[in-house]
């Protein structure tokens, strides 16, 4: 699905990230991982065409990312909060990015009702701007936004982070229900070793911008990343 | 602490992502605050002698006393839209052992620092140069000059008032109405009451305390109202704002852009300073008000002008920030299904949109003749054809990101307007200047109001091919701006 070569993101004399193959089939639920400055938010925003590689191509679903506009059709991400628009309320922002993918708000009403689990009645009909929304709260709106009109590249960066342990736990099993779906492949960052390890099927470990460690998970995976870390 | 401060704002101002704008514009800006600079310096140096040449049985000072109120209004007409203010981060420094006072009193001395306050030298300083040459004392002359460097630097302490407090701000345009009233009306002569003050001065140059008090007192007001603004303004209180579930649905004519209209009108309606640049906006239609009932005395290049900025005050003041009012979430709509020419195209449908009710709103104008109205109308063409995307070009030079519900309002930068902004809108005045001062000059003005309508004309017609080309445009700065937009 999606196949980056000879990637680099270079920021003066300082190498950010540096892969130099990297395919992550269609239907993979890829986990990143990494300390602070390791790339993974770099890795993200290339994929996403927010800034601009230094060298390398990244090619997904047969389209250059940065020479098309055409893989905005089939990819959703959440990175941060600069992905919410805070003078609307929730459910404005859902009819806003449904309609952005052809899709009309009874569709993304019936829609929704799948989630209202997750939201724990804090999110819908609160007549509330999403600026005045506590932090997990917006990221609970933002992941789900991810979800609106399948599409095939979902891109969530620490979508564990800010959540409370129940919410935690419910986006564990969104997330896997998610990729039971062969089409969907999902592309995860997080520093919570446990949950990363729990959902994903892959796991790369980055670190100062290259990768050391790209293992299917398995049984022994959360051991040997924190064997790894606390090295 | 004092200089840490001052490192802290000086850092910011090199660190700021304006810093790297284009550097086309900083060498025009530069060129340009040249030209004014050396403009004013010239007639600082040429008003005294002029004067006393051409009005040889009148005091040459008196006579620039006489019109100093005007000068005074002028700067601070000036400086209220151009002048930028210095902006702390107070959220941080609050928490730190610095006491309050100390924070203001740097805020303050570093808007002293500012191209604006160099005025009383390059003005008055010649003028007083000239009066102590001309056999006044240098006591007499030094009295004169520092009271007006005084009341300048009063006026920049006006100007942040103004700029922060709009019940300030309030009072003095009513100030003014009522004095240019009494003026007027009642024959209480203010103006040449003040010219005389300032003889006094020069006669008695101890009646210089009177400004310094007048500079102490501004300071004083400026200190305290900032102290009693220097807090988060309740931000850790939870507020307790409902959300207006209005749905705009009569927007749904615009069919494929009744989505993004709608959001821009959320966008206005609910945050504190577009709702505020836009209620400028209107202020424009009036402009009208002023001008066509003296039109016989303006200037033939101001004619274009009022046509442009009856129906054009949106794209003026709205559409010089597009696209950074969605600076705060510029990234999500780059990842969106979302064109950028979709995009761009909702941003002109938004501008003619704003250009078109403006024009149904200028139909009184009628009563002025069925000839303005049609100058107001070719103005409109104008604006929709190609003021649209002048204004939308200038917004992608604008990298400065802009936070749209600002809540610490004393110490943020909440102008609408800047010196840059200034330069990003003279095109839009100059263009349609020519366009309608060359042809009107060689035929006459009905072919330049023709000439000006029908390059509008020709920009609706040729809308797809600007419309790509500015594609383009916007593409190749995409990541510029997104580096820019994410940087606070």
């Amino acid at each position: 699905m999606i196949i980056t070569n000879s990637l680099t993101k270079i920021y003066g004399d300082k190498t950010a990230l540096s892969i130099d193959h990297l395919e992550i089939p269609k239907g993979q639920c890829f986990g990143l991982v990494g300390n602070n400055g390791a790339g993974k938010t770099t890795f993200f925003s290339l994929l996403l065409d927010l800034i601009k590689a230094s060298t390398g191509e990244i090619i997904s679903n047969e389209i250059a990312v940065a020479k098309s506009e055409d893989w905005k059709n089939f990819t959703s991400a959440f990175i941060d909060d600069s992905f919410l628009i805070g003078y609307l309320t929730p459910e404005e922002y859902f009819y806003f990015v449904g309609s952005l993918r052809g899709i009309d708000k009874k569709e993304i009403d019936t829609f929704l009702e799948d989630y209202l689990d997750f939201f724990n009645d804090e999110i819908l009909n609160q007549k509330k701007y999403l600026r005045d929304f506590s932090k997990g709260n917006q990221k609970k709106v933002g992941l789900i936004a991810t979800f609106i009109g399948r599409p095939k590249v979902i891109i969530l960066d620490e979508p564990f982070a800010n959540l409370d342990p129940t919410t935690q736990i419910k986006l564990k099993q969104l997330i896997r229900k998610e990729t039971e779906d062969q089409d969907v492949t999902l592309l995860i960052s997080s520093h919570d070793l446990n949950h990363v390890t729990e959902v994903c099927n892959r796991i790369v470990l980055l670190e100062k911008g290259s990768v050391i460690m790209d293992k299917e998970t398995t049984s022994k995976t959360l051991q040997e990343l924190e064997d790894y870390f606390s090295a | 602490m004092s200089s840490s401060l001052f490192q802290l704002g000086f850092k910011k101002f090199l660190r700021a992502p304006q810093m790297e704008a284009k550097l086309s514009i900083k060498i025009l800006m530069g060129l340009l605050f040249l030209y004014f600079g050396g403009s004013i310096l010239f007639g600082g140096i040429v008003i005294y002698p002029a004067l006393s040449k051409k009005f040889p049985q009148q005091d040459a000072i008196s006579i620039i006393n006489s019109i100093l109120v005007l000068i005074f209004i002028f700067e601070l007409i000036i400086r209220y839209f151009l002048q930028q203010l210095p902006v702390t981060e107070i959220k941080s420094l609050l928490l730190l052992p610095i006491t309050k006072k100390r924070i203001i009193r740097n805020v303050l001395l570093r808007s002293l620092i500012s191209i604006y306050n160099a005025i009383p030298y390059l003005f008055y300083l010649p003028i007083s140069i000239a009066l102590f040459k001309d056999d006044y004392l240098l006591s007499q002359a030094f009295a004169w000059w520092a009271s007006l460097m005084l009341l300048s630097l009063s006026i920049n302490f006006i100007t942040i008032l103004a700029n922060k407090n709009n019940k300030i701000l309030g009072s003095f345009v009513l100030g003014f109405i009522s004095l240019y009233v009494a003026e007027n009306n009642f024959e209480i002569e203010i103006i040449k009451l003040v010219g005389r003050f300032f003889d006094s001065i020069i006669e008695q140059p101890t009646m210089a305390l009177i400004p310094l008090s007048i500079f102490f007192g501004f300071y004083g007001i400026t200190f305290n109202f900032l102290k009693n603004n220097l807090n988060l303004e309740g931000s850790l209180v939870a507020k307790k704002e409902v959300a207006n579930a209005e749905r705009y649905d009569f927007l749904d004519i615009f069919g494929s852009h009744a989505l993004f209209l709608k959001n821009d009108l959320r966008l206005i309606v609910r945050n504190i300073r577009p709702r505020n640049v836009v209620l400028a906006s209107f202020l424009f239609l009036f402009y009208g008000l002023a001008f066509f009932p003296t039109i016989e005395h303006q200037p033939e290049f101001f004619i274009p002008f009022a046509s442009i900025f009856i129906t054009g005050g949106f794209l003026l003041t709205y559409g010089n920030y597009v696209p950074a009012w969605d600076s705060e979430y510029y990234p999500f709509l780059m990842c969106q299904n979302l064109s950028y020419k979709r995009y761009l195209d909702s941003k002109w449908s938004l501008m003619t949109f704003a250009v078109v009710v403006s024009t149904l709103l200028s139909i009184p104008y009628v009563y002025f003749g069925i000839d303005v109205y049609l100058m107001i109308l070719s103005g409109a063409f104008f604006n929709v054809g190609l003021g649209t995307w002048i204004t939308l070009y200038g917004g992608l030079l604008n990298k400065q990101s802009l936070q749209l519900n600002v809540k610490a309002k004393a110490f943020e930068n909440t102008q609408a307007f800047s010196g840059k902004q200034f330069l990003m809108i003279l095109p839009k005045m100059i263009l349609p200047v020519l366009l309608y001062l060359i042809p009107a000059k060689i035929f006459n003005s009905t072919v330049g109001f023709i000439t000006l309508a029908s390059i509008g004309v020709l920009g609706i017609v040729f809308k797809n091919q600007i419309l790509n080309q500015m594609v383009r445009l916007y593409v190749k700065e995409k990541h510029q701006t997104l580096k820019a937009f994410t940087q606070k």
